[in-house]
């Protein structure tokens, strides 16, 4: 199913230590994740919350380890203060939201894209993140895969958005051979370098990771700090600087995260969407073509940094599109805000909240659109 | 005189001039006893990785020590220390927090780590309240005190830390006072020695939010205060709990060996990969 | 023969703190009337002869602001 998929895309992706607490429905990624784990040397530890597991897996981080929390979105809920935390000391980790019904409680088998807006906005304060909606247990494991990538590359947390639907759905999964996977390792400064030196926090270009255990005596704090890791509360530019240093680690490289998937040229309409129900968003518009209705589609596959530019250039091509999510609306605002007054831009929800949207349903509403 | 230097100065940051800790804070006292402890061993700095959470006890690791130092969210050095020991079992990891920090929002962890018997040690200065963010009531905090949340007096029971690690499951629990640097000093040195989960518990003044509050005075009538009310953990199995109610028990709890954690991981991944 | 030394910049004073003269039990140190560059009162030596070299002040001092050191009698060479 997607979540063993996700764990074997983990461990594909060179994950050496995961955490996490039992929660339904991820609980089958750290079943496999603690089974296959130390079959390739690593470790799953089921910690005692899920704020231990975030911690543990940025500590693991720190010694120099590809890390992986998986957990749903009440699990988050209780990270999101070390996931910032993350953030602020730039650690490579790798977050998995299998999203279920909420809020609170709420229906913990029912899939519902709840989530969306809290990898961006859930931790207090002012930073950007990354995050990744996979649409298949295929790309549970690709997006999984790669997610590890960009944590390293970037020196971020990543998510990846999952939902109920695509972490309990069975399909055929190609796994490639080891020898096909890309790892790429976070830089770290050479051993001897004096720290006072180079820059190891809050470069545009990525600093390298001063780990521990190296002789680096590094300085690693959660404060405001400096390029050296110096905490700093006092001066004005201090805290500006920490905020647009981090914000801009991962803006100047928007090029190199954003992904869509689009089909839509000479299109009058196009559905936007993510994850479970971008499946159905790209059925309704094979069979509204068939049809012979211009209908086109753009799915996200990187919710987070913000694909303003792909979906500037989609409101400046089409007349209109439709956002189609399995919630009241979460990603459809800031679609909205990028089509700006260029094309009318309209929300779908599924008819059942929690369940994806019924295929002769958004076909209809892509009728009425049309005409 | 210049070129005197203190002779544990060399495990100071050369940045760094002064701690920022209030006059009299027996933290001060702590950071001297910790940095001792691991210069008596013969040990360096780049044998550990040092961990605190929020507070001014976190300060004591935090930028002080020239060494790799985490400084983290409140309440949750322990968890990261885990991590930490989990992914780097060579060298020594050393939580050094407060109170608040590691029993009240960080308690949880405590216990856990306790439970698990992981490799680490675990410096807590206990000052009896909140003190950097302005003298708020802690669990350690006496009944009846009246800090800045209980204006009117404090209606809780308190924790008795070190008991509370030793029924957790620690293998090294001792308590001491800011008064006894040199036991303090040398239980940190088995502590650090210790294959297993080692906690130490420092009863340290606090006179600007703690003495000043709560009418216990400065740094001279606290550590008489601690003084006189000293007692060792022998002669307070000798006493009836009404006896012992205002003392302070200081000494070892426990000294015991256990199955540690992160050798049974090794021993696992072993045994796994050893099938496969 | 002792010799102990006040770092008086990283003293924060007698008045506030002064452990260093409560853990001595041979009364050697007493309140200096120089203050230090943050506007604290060190501690000053005032009887050193009757030191014992115990360590006291230095191992209790928060600041690491006393040193106690053994001196070196230097015999001159013949």
């Amino acid at each position: 199913m997607g979540n063993v998929a996700c764990a074997e895309g983990a461990i594909a992706g060179g994950c050496e230590f995961a955490a996490g607490y039992p929660i339904t429905p991820a609980s089958e990624i750290g079943h496999t994740l603690a089974k296959r784990l130390p079959e390739v040397d690593g470790y799953f530890l089921q910690t005692e919350d899920e704020i231990s597991a975030i911690c543990a897996a940025i500590g693991a981080s720190w010694t120099g380890k590809r890390v992986f929390v998986p957990t749903s979105g009440p699990g988050i809920s209780l990270m999101l203060e070390n996931i910032g935390f993350a953030v602020g000391i730039e650690t490579p980790c790798v977050l998995v939201n299998v999203q279920r019904g909420g809020p609170t409680t709420g229906a913990p088998s029912m899939g519902l894209q709840g989530d969306m807006v809290q990898p961006r906005r859930g931790s207090h304060g002012e930073y950007e993140i990354v995050a990744l909606c996979p649409s298949s247990p295929q790309e549970m494991f690709d997006h999984t895969a790669q997610a590890f990538n960009l944590a390293e590359r970037y020196r971020t947390p990543v998510f990846v958005m999952a939902d109920a639907f695509i972490g309990h759905m069975r399909e055929e999964v190609t796994i490639p051979e080891a020898d096909e996977i890309e790892i790429t390792y976070r830089k770290i400064p050479e051993e001897g370098t004096d720290l006072s030196k180079i820059k190891v926090f809050l470069d545009e270009d990525v600093a390298p990771m001063p780990i521990f255990g190296r002789g680096f005596k590094s300085h690693v704090t959660s404060s405001c700090h400096d390029e050296h890791g110096n905490r700093n509360l006092i001066d004005p530019t201090a805290l500006d600087n920490f905020i647009q240093r981090l914000r801009n680690k991962i803006l100047k490289h928007r090029d190199e995260i954003v992904q869509v998937e689009s089909d839509y040229d000479g299109c009058e309409l196009v559905l936007v969407a993510y994850g479970a129900v971008a499946r159905c968003a790209k059925e309704a518009v094979r069979v509204a073509r068939s049809k012979g209705m211009p209908v086109g589609y753009l799915r996200v596959i990187t919710a987070w940094p913000f694909p303003d530019r792909e979906v500037r250039d989609l409101s400046e091509r089409v007349k209109k599109i439709l956002v189609l999510e399995n919630n009241a609306g979460q990603y459809y605002p800031y679609v909205r805000a990028s089509a700006a007054e260029r094309a009318e831009v309209a929300f779908l929800p599924p008819e059942i909240l929690g369940q994806v949207h019924r295929l002769e349903y958004v076909v209809e509403k892509i009728e009425e659109m049309i005409q | 005189m210049s070129s005197v230097q203190h002779p544990l100065r060399k495990y100071l940051r050369p940045s760094v001039e002064a701690t920022t800790f209030c006059p009299g804070c027996g933290d001060g006292t702590v950071l001297q006893c910790i940095l001792r402890a691991i210069d008596e061993l013969g040990m360096i700095m780049d044998d550990f990785v040092f961990v605190s959470g929020i507070g001014c006890a976190a300060w004591i690791i935090s930028p002080n020590f020239n060494a790799d130092v985490l400084h983290t969210t409140h309440g949750r050095p322990i968890a990261f220390a885990t991590g930490i020991k989990l992914s780097l079992p060579e060298k020594k990891v050393m939580v050094v927090s407060g109170d608040g920090d590691l029993t009240a929002i960080g308690g949880n962890h405590l216990i856990h780590a306790a439970r698990r018997n992981i490799e680490m040690v675990v410096i807590c200065a206990n000052n009896g309240i909140y003190g950097m963010t302005g003298g708020q009531v802690a669990p350690t905090t006496p009944r009846e005190a009246r800090t800045i949340t209980t204006p009117h007096g404090s209606l809780e029971n308190t924790f008795d830390i070190s008991p509370m690690v030793q029924a957790a499951g620690a293998t090294y629990v001792a308590r001491w006072t800011t008064h006894q640097p040199r036991q303090l000093t040398k239980s940190i040195k088995k502590a650090i020695q210790k294959k297993g989960f080692a906690f130490v518990e420092v009863i340290s003044q606090c006179p600007v939010q703690f003495g000043a509050k709560t009418g216990a005075g400065g740094a001279v009538e606290m550590l008489e205060m601690y003084r006189e009310r000293s007692i060792s953990v022998k002669k307070a199995g000798e006493m009836s709990p009404q006896e012992i109610e205002d003392k302070i028990v200081t000494g070892e709890f426990v000294d015991t060996v256990k199955p540690e954690l992160c050798e049974e991981v090794a021993r696992l991944k072993k045994k796994v990969r050893g099938k496969g | 023969m002792s010799k102990v030394y006040i770092l008086r910049e990283a003293c924060k004073g007698v008045v506030d703190c002064g452990i260093c003269i409560y853990v001595c039990p041979k009364d050697i140190l007493g309140k200096s009337d120089a203050l230090n560059r943050k506007g604290f009162f060190p501690p000053e030596v005032v009887d050193e002869d009757a030191c014992t070299l115990c360590e006291n002040c230095m191992i209790f001092c928060p600041d690491m602001a006393i040193v106690v050191q053994k001196r070196k009698e230097k015999r001159a060479a013949r």
